[in-house]
């Protein structure tokens, strides 16, 4: 396929982050591209910044300097319109055993926020089983989601992401409760298509082996920077 | 019956079923204490109400809304937590009452007027009170009716509908708006101190229950609407304080959600250990 490099689906430009009352940026300086329809890997040691850099590219974390645009629209005073074109995958994701919501519903929130008042269509309900479906969830889509195991409820929360055609997916440590065998289900079928279609894969992992993932690019972080870029096309530039 | 007995019963079954409903949106979003906090607010608006003559519903309401709007960026400029300030407001709200009520003209501490304020009264219900509770009703029904999937999604995870584009902000604004006005309103039958357990005390029950989070809310409304009118009609039969009476059948009724839903898990674990055998 070929690729626009005239097009990024994130650009930072001495981006710094920082938590509420805290003294140290959790991400610091940081520049990077990253063009359309690639999947971005990023890696790092815990604290390392990963997940701060994520939520700087949807606005839910405001960077305090430097500058954040998001498939085209200036963050965070253009989020909104960022955000409905985009799936986020949360590194905490689990729910108590009392959440009542069930799978199905769970999935439904997902395309929910980008209608109007929120309504889904026969056509939407029927995007969200599918999705359950690719993720091998079907069966369970009645069952409370505080009643699925951990996995499970992950499964539900990457079949929501992919459930809104997202031109950009956020994926925070998916693996992290996923057996090997959705992994690579996930690595050799979902991806695949979902590039195909010209979304942009950014995945956060500390994994050391990610060789099972065809990444075009593996930025890695160590501190709150960006220790190291790899880029298969020379284009993605740091 | 009297008019006034059905009037109560009526009054009960919206004020108690919007305290209710409200009750189980603001603990599932955390907003409690704000909740706490605007219900005292109220009745310190009450109280000045008392003072300076004016309506007492308005100056309530004022007072509530004021307290919703300003928690949020109150907290964010201090840099301190939604739940701290509304503490610390819920203390300033109760020692005004009091400075207020003592200030009020004629004898302190004797008049109906504040009766009704810190306990309730049947009195309150009067049919423009009714109009106005069930104006609130078909406000609250529509706005979660129409807005379900986005609301639901804010219910399941604030930052993850934050993330897919839902205006959180705008929609926890209009909740803590829709929950002053319920408070002032539910005021006039319980009181100022006891108006906050018609909001706990059903949204408690109804999660006990174990269902669909649409159940719940709808189970929290049921809950509160029996409490309210079981409070109301022992008020009216006993001549006792509404907002007592109230308290009092809304943990009968917890008390009995919970020991329902023991007996329901204990059958079914029951159940279990005869299969096993
Ligand atoms: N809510 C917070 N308040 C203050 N500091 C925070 C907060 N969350 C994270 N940090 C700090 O910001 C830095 C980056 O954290 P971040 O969560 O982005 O790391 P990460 O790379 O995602 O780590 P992990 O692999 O453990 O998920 C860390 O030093 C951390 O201590
Ligand atoms: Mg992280």
């Amino acid at each position: 396929m070929e690729k626009n490099l005239e097009c990024y689906a994130v650009e930072f430009e001495a981006v710094s982050t920082y938590y509420y009352g805290e003294r140290r940026p959790a991400i610091r300086d940081i520049t990077l591209r990253i063009p359309a329809g690639v999947l971005a890997l990023i890696v790092g040691p815990n604290g390392a910044g990963k997940t701060t850099l994520l939520e700087t590219i949807l606005g839910l974390l405001r960077p305090r300097n430097g500058r954040v645009v998001t498939l085209g629209y200036e963050i965070p005073r253009m989020a909104s319109r960022a955000r409905a074109l985009s799936s986020y995958l949360p590194q905490d994701f689990m729910k108590p055993p009392a959440e009542p919501f069930t799978a199905r519903e769970v999935v439904a929130m997902g395309l929910a926020s980008n209608n109007p008042a929120g309504r889904l269509s026969e056509g939407d309900w029927k995007r969200v089983d599918r999705a359950l479906e690719m993720l091998g969830m079907l069966e369970y889509a009645d069952k409370p989601f505080g009643k699925l195991s951990g996995g499970q409820q992950q499964k539900v929360l990457l079949a929501r992401a992919i459930a809104r055609e997202p031109k950009l997916l956020l994926l925070d440590e998916p693996f992290s409760a996923i057996d090997q065998e959705t992994r690579s289900h996930i690595v050799s079928e979902i991806f695949p298509s979902l590039l195909e279609d010209g979304c942009t894969i950014l995945l956060v992992s500390h994994e050391l082996d990610h060789s099972h993932i065809d990444a075009d690019m593996i930025i890695r972080m160590a501190d709150g920077r960006i220790e190291r870029v790899i880029a298969r096309d020379v284009h993605a530039i740091h | 019956m009297s008019m006034l007995f059905i009037n109560s019963i009526i009054g009960g079954v919206f004020a108690g079923g919007l305290c209710g409903a409200v009750g189980a949106l603001c603990g599932r979003l955390k907003l409690m204490t704000m909740a706490f906090s605007m219900a005292h607010a109220a009745l310190a608006g009450s109280a000045l109400a008392l003072v300076l003559g004016a309506d007492m519903t308005s100056l309530a309401m004022l007072f509530a809304i004021m307290t919703a709007i300003m928690l949020g960026p109150l907290a964010d400029y201090l840099g301190v937590s939604l739940d701290l300030i509304s503490m610390t407001l819920f203390s300033l709200y109760n020692a005004l009452t009091f400075i207020f009520i003592i200030s009020a003209p004629g004898p302190a501490l004797m008049t109906e007027s504040i009766g009704q304020l810190l306990w309730g009264s049947i009195l309150a219900i009067r049919p423009t009170y009714i109009a106005y509770l069930l104006t609130a009703s078909i406000i609250i029904i529509a706005f979660l009716a129409i807005f379900w999937g986005k609301i639901s999604s804010i219910l399941f995870d604030i930052k993850l509908a934050e993330a897919e584009g839902v205006n959180v902000k705008a929609y926890k604004y209009v909740i803590l708006v829709i929950a002053g006005a319920t408070i002032t309103l539910a005021l006039r039958i319980t009181g100022g101190f006891l108006v906050f357990s018609l909001l706990y005390v059903p949204a408690a029950a109804s999660l006990q229950l174990q269902a669909s989070m649409k159940g719940i809310i709808a189970s929290s409304w049921i809950i509160g609407s029996a409490s309210a009118s079981m409070g109301l009609a022992m008020s009216f039969l006993y001549d006792l304080p509404a907002g007592s009476c109230i308290t009092i059948a809304a943990l009968i009724l917890l008390a009995s959600a919970s020991a329902y839903s023991k007996l329901g898990a204990s059958l079914a674990s029951g159940r279990r250990q005869s299969w096993g055998t």
